[in-house]
């Protein structure tokens, strides 16, 4: 799996957790910014998961495909619902929800990856 | 979720604090879920008993995370039910796994009381217990 571009998503998800944390530990609700943050991320996981489909379509290595397709779109799967679900709340535990969101996207990006090299059983 | 805020009405237990409980009831249920049907499908026959065992806690998760999420008086109930099996659960498992390693074979969400984890499938049944009497 592209290695450069996993990492890519790994530093940024962890850089807009930072912020997410920091700002959910100033008692701040989502601001728009951290929406557009959120827009990024799901843009290049979109590359990722396309990316991602394609390197398998093109391989004919033994790996659990059906497997690594789910953990590509639980990936992009992910900032939506912590979006969706932080809406409305009024304290900052909306954003400590999506500071949650970006920061299993690293566990998810490794667990793709090790289900590309096919070292999971 | 969608419960006004009146006097005799217990408070939602899916907003402040809860909203955060839900997300990490949800990661677990996404997570539990996600392994326990590949497990199952794969390689159930490998370790039956540890793969049931991975799909009952993924159920115990799921029917955590959505009642909470609710909140009205059937989920406040149904959330208790589920979160107090979960405390058993891992109880139970992470003791068993501890004293004879060999009954599951393979890891599941409770073994060794969640050590797999950073223990917080340990941590998490007595904070959900606590939010639904805080609420209530």
């Amino acid at each position: 799996m592209t290695g450069t571009y996993a990492t890519l998503i790994t530093v940024v998800a962890l850089l807009f957790a930072a912020w997410a944390l920091i700002s959910a530990a100033s008692n701040r609700r989502p601001t728009l910014l951290l929406f557009g943050a959120g827009v990024l991320l799901e843009a290049l996981l979109l590359g990722f998961a396309v990316g991602g489909i394609v390197q398998m379509a093109g391989s004919d290595r033994q790996f659990a495909r059906a497997e690594f397709v789910g953990y590509l779109l639980g990936c992009l799967a992910i900032p939506p619902l912590a979006f969706y679900w932080a809406r409305g709340e009024r304290s900052r535990s909306g954003t400590l929800v999506i500071a949650l969101g970006f920061l299993i996207m690293p566990v998810m990006v490794l667990r793709v990856q090790q289900v590309w090299a096919g070292s999971v059983g | 979720m969608t419960e006004g805020g009146t006097r005799h009405t217990p408070a939602p237990t899916g907003q402040g604090f809860g909203r955060f409980l839900v997300a990490i009831y949800g990661i677990f249920a996404l997570a539990a879920t996600s392994r326990s049907a590949v497990q199952l499908a794969t390689e159930f026959d490998k370790a039956p008993l540890a793969y049931l065992l991975s799909a009952f806690a993924a159920v115990v998760y799921i029917v955590a995370t959505v009642s909470l999420a609710r909140g009205d008086a059937t989920s406040r109930r149904l959330a208790t039910v589920a979160i107090s099996i979960e405390l058993v659960g891992v109880l139970i498992v992470g003791a068993l796994s501890v004293l004879s390693p060999g009954v599951f074979q393979h890891p599941t969400v409770w073994t060794g009381f969640g050590s797999g984890y950073g223990f917080v499938p340990l941590v998490l049944p007595f904070v959900g217990l606590w939010w639904l009497r805080h609420t209530r």
